[in-house]
């Protein structure tokens, strides 16, 4: 060590106006620093990181006399960048710096005992100059970031996502697992606090996106494995099997009618209150609208399947499947085989944006509302049964005679003359926190269902004026702008409020259903009969989040949603650097909340990756591969999967990713060869720290 | 209603309630009541603040203004006709003044009254004052006209009473109200 690298240690004690300086007798700290050794200076000032002191800093540093510093001050976590700046600033590496905390875990933790304070600053200084003698100087790397983007799911958050970075300029593979982009709010009528149609908004962001030069849409797909890290993923996705050639499919919709009536199923567009064939369209608006064949569904018809040859007629005729025959442009031709597994591809990008969103919870769990009875319904269902593109276009009969009106239709279509014998309702009513705020099922509030409750009641009943309603209430949660005037709106329209969840319903013979309730205003049990109950479901994470959050190395709350890294300061962020959330993948949310975080994701995303480049903080482990026994212990406790096990000249040796490490050093406290050194927090600088600590004095390591 | 009688509350039939209010009556209640009078009715969100200061929910009538208002909206026009709280309210107004929505709830209990004198639905007392309305000008009317006579006092108090002209107006007004047309009391 030369003269020149000798540590000159200047220390600094922040006052913090009175919030150090009222427990801690600073200038006896101040004093006892001075006599520390290597210590050349101890200054202390009202407010350390004021511009003021950051210069009495700078200039120490400047006039060559400190080469070292420490601040004793409040907490590394807010103040340690704004000190490593201040010394980088006047020309020293920024790694020669390091911080007391004697305001967090000092003056505040020992208000009441003054003296003592003062003692456990002077240890807390003299521990910082210990360390301090023993920094090195440390340089901040860079990593090469791909700015190519991928977002999850094509609702209305991924699409919001999608359309900001394509925007700015980013390339981005917009990936969903349906065959269309649209999600959940592709499904619903109107949306409230505006009663703005549901579609008329969303459809032209479908297009709008699908269209659009820097993005990808690759729809009927899912994420198979990711490997990688921030800046550098690579995401193998599946894109499925669709048995119908899209670049030939027009998405005329010929096909959709020929389907016979025993290849049949629920429609998911109509959430089961119709069927579709087993070729189908999404929906009408569906981006892209392109045919699939679902081939659970298929009946085989003319007992042929992909690549096999057809059967012939007896005059030597191929028999075709019907959807085969009525295909304008082949794209339906089962001539050549397909692979079910379809078609794995492998897409590189630097960042991933998860916008898988919810789904609501079955009726079926819920036995004491009668859930076997068609006119139980849930809020989503309703959706459909008052929307134009509906089970009925949007003609309000009870859900039971659905069957009733698809005869009549089908008769009407035919040319011939027929009447509707469905039933109109006369009484709706609607039950809330079904599966939310219920233990259950799920503790949490789902947060909208009090607002998409009252906005159907609205709908109904401003078309409807004589339609009785009723809405049950734990109590009515309408926080958010023009909210709670849309629930006063719904009262002047005369919807009846049930103050109290709804207890039971019972289905009666007439297919009406008898509902129980308590007013807790009337403080009376009431019932009624009602022709439609509509449960406000919860929404619910998706079956397959858990596994995909693995996947991506990102983790899901206690409730199943993905977790964000900080409730309040990053709440598109996860632990996974380059993996943002947003929508109701990380929690139940409507529209306008859901669109926010999406664009928050969007710009996080951006800032992160718009440089080209990122820093990556010096401040993390090395393995010293020649002590290094190839135990394995590193690389089961690192949180991050930074580490592997590598093969150097015949032995295992681990392996430390740069990029990934956070620098958490669990590995270098468990190595047992001491292999491992976490930079910034070395074994001797650590030890040097707890020996001053416990000696009471500056000791040697 | 065996129950009932022993002190357990009915269950209250939402169902039948409406049906009443569509089938038997031309009327809503929560209609008429808004026509005499509670204009903003509908407004109520059910706080409960009137209910704090209302000298009716403190002294245990069972149809105080917030119960009241909710009754109202699903119908229960019987029940109410049946109950006499309304003619209990002291008219201080303070739920009135309190109310965040504009409700004005004893506007609303003025309007019940309204609907029950229609109904006929209301205490003998009743009766007695407005026939001394009509009569002295007075709804309380003092009864000891001895009394006044021994300390030197007129028979009756310088009022409408004593001032013929006063007494015939009135009488012209109360002739041309709804209570003429009821025939609750005699009008000459």
């Amino acid at each position: 060590m030369t003269a020149e690298d000798k540590p000159r240690i200047g220390v600094y004690i922040c006052h913090c106006g009175e919030n150090i300086a009222g427990a801690v007798d600073v200038e006896e700290v101040r004093k006892f620093a001075e006599k520390l050794p290597d210590v050349v200076v101890a200054r202390d000032y009202l407010f350390m990181c004021s511009d003021p002191g950051q210069e009495i800093i700078k200039e120490d540093i400047r006039k060559g006399l400190v080469n070292r510093v420490v601040v004793a001050a409040c907490t590394p976590r807010t103040h340690e960048p704004i000190f490593r700046k201040a010394c980088e600033d006047a020309g020293l590496n920024k790694y020669y710096f390091e911080m007391a905390n004697i305001r967090d875990q000092c003056s505040w933790a020992h208000w009441h005992e003054k003296e003592k304070a003062t003692e456990k600053a002077k240890l807390l200084v003299a521990a910082a100059v210990a360390k301090a003698r023993l920094l090195e100087p440390l340089e901040d790397r860079y990593v090469e970031l791909n700015k190519d983007v991928m977002v999850l799911g094509g609702g209305i958050a991924g699409i919001f996502a999608a359309l900001d970075l394509a925007n700015a300029g980013f390339k981005v593979y917009l990936v969903e697992k349906s065959p269309s982009i649209g999600g959940n709010m592709a499904k619903l009528d109107k949306t409230f606090p505006t009663n703005d149609c549901s579609a008329c908004i969303l459809t032209p962001l479908m297009v709008e996106v699908a269209n659009h030069p820097n993005v990808e849409l690759i729809t009927y797909a899912e994420v198979e494995s990711v490997d990688g890290t921030v800046g550098n993923f690579k995401v193998k996705v599946r894109k499925k099997q669709t048995y119908v050639d899209w670049d030939k499919c027009t998405g005329c919709g010929a096909c959709l009618n020929v389907c016979p009536p025993k290849a049949r199923v629920p429609d998911e567009y109509n959430e089961g209150l119709s069927t579709r064939g087993a070729i189908y369209i999404a929906f009408p608006q569906a981006v892209p609208k392109k045919a699939v064949i679902d081939p659970d569904a298929c009946i085989r018809c003319g007992g042929r399947w992909f690549g096999e040859e057809p059967r012939k007629t007896k005059d030597g005729k191929p028999i075709l499947a019907p959807c085969e025959k009525v295909c304008p442009t082949g794209a339906c031709s089962r001539d050549e085989p397909r692979d079910p597994n379809g078609e794995l591809i492998e897409l590189n990008v630097g960042s991933i944006i998860v916008a898988t969103g919810y789904r609501v919870m079955d009726k079926k769990h819920f036995k004491e509302y009668a859930p076997d009875s068609p006119n139980v319904i849930t809020a989503l269902q309703m959706e459909r049964l008052i929307s134009a593109t509906g089970p009925t276009e949007g003609k309000l009969i009870v859900p039971s005679d659905i069957p009733k009106y698809l005869e009549w239709k089908k008769k009407i279509e035919k040319g011939k003359e027929a009447e509707l014998e469905a039933r109109k309702p006369h009484v709706i009513t609607f039950v809330s926190c079904v599966g939310s705020r219920d233990e259950r099922y799920h503790t949490y509030c789902s947060k909208v269902c009090c607002m998409y409750m009252l906005k159907q009641a609205m709908l109904l009943k401003e078309k409807y004026p004589d339609l009785e309603i009723y809405i049950s209430f734990i109590d009515v949660r309408t926080p958010g702008k023009d909210f709670d005037e849309y629930y006063m709106r719904c009262r002047k329209l005369g919807i009846k409020i049930i103050k109290g969840k709804i207890g039971g319903v019972q289905r009666l013979p007439d297919e009406r259903l008898l509902v129980k309730g308590y007013d807790a205003e009337l403080g009376r049990p009431v019932e009624l009969i009602s022709d439609i109950v509509v449960l406000a479901t919860a929404m619910e994470p998706n079956m397959d989040l858990k596994e995909l959050a693995r996947k991506l190395g990102i983790s899901v709350g206690a409730e199943g949603f993905l977790k964000e890294r900080h409730t309040k300061l990053y709440p598109v962020d996860t632990m996974t650097e380059g993996i943002f959330i947003c929508g109701c993948a990380q929690g139940p949310k409507d529209i306008p909340d859901s669109v926010a975080q999406a664009k928050a994701a969007a710009a996080s995303a951006m800032s992160l990756l718009a440089p080209g480049k990122m820093k990556v903080e010096p401040l993390i482990s090395e393995v010293d591969q020649e002590k290094c026994i190839g135990c394995g212990i590193c690389e089961n406790l690192c949180p991050y999967g930074a580490i592997t096990l590598v093969e150097v000249n015949g032995s295992r040796k681990s392996k430390i990713n740069e990029t990934l490490c956070k620098g958490c050093g669990v590995c270098a406290a468990a190595c047992p060869s001491k292999a491992i050194t976490l930079h910034g927090f070395t074994y001797e600088q650590v030890l040097a720290q707890i020996r001053t600590i416990a000696a009471k004095k500056v000791v040697e390591v | 209603m065996e129950l009932a009688e022993e002190g357990v509350p009915p269950v209250i039939n939402l169902t039948e309630l409406a049906e009443k209010e569509k089938e038997e009556f031309e009327e809503k209640v929560s209609e008429l009541i808004i026509e005499f009078g509670a204009e903003n009715l509908m407004a109520c969100m059910q706080c409960g603040a009137c209910a704090s200061i209302c000298p009716l929910a403190r002294t245990g009538f069972e149809w105080y203004n917030k119960k009241l208002i909710k009754a109202i909206l699903v119908g229960m026009r019987e029940e109410l006709l049946d109950d006499m709280t309304p003619w209990a309210c002291v008219a201080c107004n303070r739920c009135t003044e309190i109310c965040p929505r504009n409700v004005t709830p004893f506007e609303v209990m003025l309007a019940m009254r309204r609907l029950m004198v229609e109904d006929f639905a209301l205490p003998t007392l009743t009766i007695e004052g407005l026939r001394s309305l009509y009569e002295h000008g007075h709804a309380v009317y003092m009864t000891g006209r001895e009394a006044r006579k021994k300390v030197g006092l007129p028979e009756k108090p310088p009022t409408t009473d004593s001032d013929e002209k006063a007494l015939q107006e009135l009488k012209t007004i109360l002739k041309n109200t709804k209570l003429a047309e009821l025939g609750l009391i005699p009008m000459e």
